[in-house]
């Protein structure tokens, strides 16, 4: 497999977003395989920012690692990036806005393009300077300028003939300027695939499955999903923008009692504000989806950067106990199907799931082939028959499984009311006046047993609450969760050929975990931790389950995602010690 | 909401006794919440009370209607998700003044502008119940309470004022002293199309020994007798206000405004397909329609 890496650099304003998803688009339109990354800041003019497309001819886990097109749209990005690029990188640039002396002429293939020039001359408006910047980066890769214009055409098709027309116009100057020729060996297969993020990936999934209410507050990086649903809201899907991530929870708790599938969504500092609604959906027994996108740190953190230092938070935030599923999607083609997964486990064991992103999964785009929209079909769980002669609802039926019938207002005879104290089957609260006497002590006793016995009935009927090993009989294994198996599987790669035996063991869910299992999948195997924090949190979930010390570890934390060459240089470092 | 009336024969009550000490306010609001259930016939297994926590908010627990006893503060998103999901339902908020006035107050400003439909019932008693005692958001300046022994030195919010000004659509006041004219004031709000919220003197008979029914009995008086008009916003919030000016010596209650604007659900695009619970999972052609996005 061949892969070329492409990273448009500029100030905010410069328009390297929509020149990413431009490239993007004509990349998968031609048959190759793309990862895209993008690397920005909270403010919307000035500063430094970035969009690393890579496209292959292979199925990619990362937007790598060094830089072999860069188009550097100002000089800062000369200056910031200089230190990525890798041997014969090309660097597109405009001599009239950018000098080069700062790079060895011997070592690139400096490139200077009239970009401004280009832009004035064909289309009148300086800001198109990076569609020929795009031309150019399309005639070293070899891509038909074509299929530019075809892309062109359905993206800017409505916005009539001029803006297509100059487009093309522009694009197609910078592919043919003097200097530009097909510098690198690859072509895609001309198969046809979509290109998405994490985020859309993961509204889309849970759309598919009947997901009919969307609560949120904006926050990156979870804003994508907000986003996803605000835009679908014509076809048949609820979105509401609250007032602040404590309604969103709640409203989603509310529609979900009232029999729709509801989910709400937020970053960490939303989901702090979240906490004690979870703990109302685990007391009610109402069934919830909770996404929460983690970006770098506390408080605000770095709030356009990645981190997966929420996931001791998520699984231990609320007072008291109550069961909880968290999980860990852990490519953009699996947040589709966690999407799905998650509103299904949600109604079957009627508890909150949390669904585990972060920045760099939410937010970077990947080519996938399709979806299988049926292999996952929709499981509403127990709901009662209504009942209109019975007597009173026992809606928390003391059941052998832990799961009781759930009902819905409008249905007759089925009436209960959904109590945050502690209550008895009937939903009567044992607190306050009564609480204290020997029948309702004994009934809380039992109450909060049958609520925590749905954890050993998910263990047993589920399946799959364990890691997952790929090359079974390798002499080391990296070991992580969620977005960090991505970059993992690509490093698992490079150290195989650089000739060590390295496997993969990925956690998908980590809450609740199969203990037995996990350590027996674990066990005798020589491990390094690799994960986006300082305290190897994963780490910290393995010993609490399996006792086992896993002390070999690959942290990263400085908000940057994590690479294959980050991780397959220090576990080559570690693997030595370890023999 | 406006609802046919049927009346539908039907036992209201589900055996559970309220907690509330002899002499509550509370007892008054739920007699006139009976009553006003009953008169309208709205069936039980539609109707969904939501409270939040404090003694008030124990109220869903007496009726035989769907309930939900949620968090301190939450109880209108929770309603507000409630009555998103199923427009079909009667959705009854019931709690407190720390409840809806404090912690959950800016909820209340937010439900109120979205003009959801449905009725919030707040048993003002100027006082922390269920807490044994601390001053609320309604507590008088100068008020001794556990949490202001030497006296509350912050300035009561005004309900009626605040729910004008956030664009509530019908608002009124009742005193528990007064359960009958209490019912009509419930009932109308239940059959407002849009938000409507009634604040209600319910006394504490045990925590507060000043805002007592024998204190409010001689102050109260009805706006319908006073020759109110309650579609001017303007007069509304001049009697929102009076309070202040005659130093709490008159207190207005009955329906200080109502006005007619498009609801919700009338306006969001979703729900103008009907209640969402009703709506249909996406087909292959929506599904195929949002994966061509991606190409
Ligand atoms: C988040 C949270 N904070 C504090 C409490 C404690 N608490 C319970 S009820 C209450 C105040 C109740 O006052 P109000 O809403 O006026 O109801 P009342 O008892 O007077 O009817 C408080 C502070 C709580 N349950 N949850
Ligand atoms: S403490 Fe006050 S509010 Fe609570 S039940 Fe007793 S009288 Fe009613
Ligand atoms: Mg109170």
């Amino acid at each position: 497999m061949s892969s070329v890496t492409i990273r448009i650099a500029a100030a905010n304003g410069d328009g390297v977003e929509s020149s990413g998803a431009l490239l993007i688009k004509v990349a998968t339109r031609n048959g190759f395989q793309v990862f895209g990354y993008r690397g920005y800041q909270s403010i919307i003019r000035g500063g430094h920012v970035w969009y690393q497309i890579r496209l292959s001819d292979g199925k990619l886990h990362s937007h790598g690692d060094g830089i072999d097109i860069l188009i550097a749209l100002n000089q800062d990005a000369i200056k910031n990036q200089k230190s990525h690029l890798n041997d014969n990188a090309v660097v597109i640039y405009d001599p009239s806005k950018t000098n080069v002396t700062e790079l060895d002429s011997n070592r690139y293939r400096l490139t200077p393009i009239p970009l401004l020039d280009i832009a004035v001359k064909q289309s009148g408006d300086p800001i198109m300077r990076n569609v020929a910047a795009i031309g150019a980066a399309l005639g070293f890769i070899g891509i038909d300028i074509k299929v530019f214009d075809d892309v062109i055409r359905k993206m800017f098709g409505r916005k009539g003939d001029k803006v297509v027309n100059d487009n093309i116009n522009v694009a197609t100057a910078g592919y043919n300027s003097p200097g530009v020729t097909k510098a690198f060996d690859i072509k895609g297969d001309g198969k046809q695939r979509y290109s998405m993020d994490g985020n859309s990936a993961f509204a889309f999934g849970a759309y598919t499955s009947g997901c009919k209410f969307y609560a949120a507050y904006p926050m990156t990086p979870a804003s994508g999903i907000l986003q996803w649903f605000a835009q679908h809201q014509d076809k048949g899907v609820l979105f509401k923008q609250t007032e602040d991530e404590i309604a969103a929870i709640n409203m989603a708790i509310g529609a979900a009692s009232a029999g729709v599938r509801a989910m709400c969504g937020t970053s960490g500092g939303g989901f702090s504000l979240m906490v004690e609604g979870l703990g109302l959906a685990g007391m009610l027994e109402v069934p919830l989806v909770v996404a929460e996108s983690q970006r770098t740190g506390p408080s605000t953190g770095l709030p356009t950067k990645t981190e997966q230092a929420d996931l001791l938070f998520v699984m231990h935030s609320s007072q008291g106990e109550f069961p909880r599923i968290v999980m860990a999607p852990r490519s953009v083609e699996e947040c589709f199907y966690v999407g799905k997964e998650a509103l299904n486990l949600a109604e079957r064991y009627q508890c909150p799931v949390v669904v585990m992103l972060d920045l760099f999964l939410s937010e970077h785009v990947e080519s996938v082939d399709g979806f299988d929209f049926d292999s996952i079909g929709i499981d509403r769980g127990k709901v009662a028959a209504p009942n209109p002669n019975g007597g009173r609802f026992k809606r928390y039926e003391l059941s052998a499984d832990g799961i009781s019938p759930r009902s819905f207002p409008g249905m007759p005879g089925l009436e209960f009311v959904s109590p945050s104290d502690e209550h008895n089957e009937y939903g009567d609260l044992v607190s306050d006046a009564l609480s204290g006497i020997d029948e309702h002590v004994e009934m809380r006793r039992k109450m909060h047993s049958k609520r925590m016995s749905k954890i050993d009935t998910m263990l047993m009927n589920e399946k799959c609450f364990f890691p997952e090993v790929s090359n079974e009989g390798a002499d080391h294994f990296l070991m992580t969760f969620g977005s960090t198996a991505q970059p993992a599987t690509e490093a698992i790669g490079m150290l195989n050929e650089a000739g060590l035996n390295v496997g993969l063991i990925t956690f998908k869910y980590l809450m609740p975990l199969d203990q037995e299992k996990t350590k027996q999948i674990l066990s005798g195997k020589k491990i390094i931790d690799v994960e986006c924090n300082y305290t190897a949190q994963l780490a910290y979930v393995v010993k609490a389950n399996t006792g086992m010390d896993i002390t070999d570890r690959i942290l990263k934390y400085d908000g940057e995602a994590i690479t294959p060459g980050e991780i397959a240089m220090q576990a080559a470092d570690i693997i030595k010690k370890q023999k | 909401m406006v609802t046919e009336i049927k009346q539908v024969k039907q036992v209201l009550t589900s055996g559970i006794k309220p907690i509330w000490c002899a002499g509550c306010g509370d007892f008054g609001v739920q007699a006139a919440l009976v009553k006003a259930l009953t008169d309208l016939g709205i069936d039980r297994s539609n109707v969904v009370l939501v409270s939040g926590i404090g003694c008030s908010s124990a109220m869903p627990h007496p009726f035989s209607t769907y309930g939900v006893h949620s968090l301190h503060g939450r109880l209108l998103p929770v309603a507000s998700g409630l009555k998103l999901a199923n427009d079909d339902l009667t959705v009854i908020g019931t709690g407190g003044d720390g409840d809806g006035y404090g912690i959950g107050v800016g909820h209340l400003i937010h439900t109120a502008r979205r003009n959801i439909d449905m009725t919030y019932i707040v048993m003002n008693n100027e006082i922390y119940g269920l807490t044994t005692g601390q001053a609320s958001p309604t507590s008088f300046i100068g008020a001794k309470t556990k949490s202001t022994p030497f006296g509350d030195i912050e300035n009561p919010l005004n309900p009626i004022a605040l729910a004008l000004s956030a664009g509530a659509t019908y608002v009124a006041r009742a005193f528990s002293g007064d359960p009958m004219h209490m019912a009509e004031m419930i009932k109308n709000g239940i059959q407002h199309k849009g938000f409507a919220i009634i604040d209600v003197f319910s006394p504490c008979v045990t925590f507060n020994n000043v805002n007592t029914y024998d204190w409010y009995r001689p102050r109260v008086y009805k706006l319908e007798q006073a020759g109110h008009d309650s579609s001017d916003i303007s007069k509304a919030m001049e009697k929102a206000l009076e309070t202040d000016k005659t130093k709490w010596e008159k207190i207005p209650i009955g329906l200080f405004y109502k006005t007619q604007k498009p609801v919700y659900s009338e306006m969001d695009i979703t729900l103008k397909n009907g209640p969402l619970i009703k709506q249909p999972d996406p087909d292959k052609t929506k599904i195929n329609s949002i994966l061509e996005e991606y190409l």
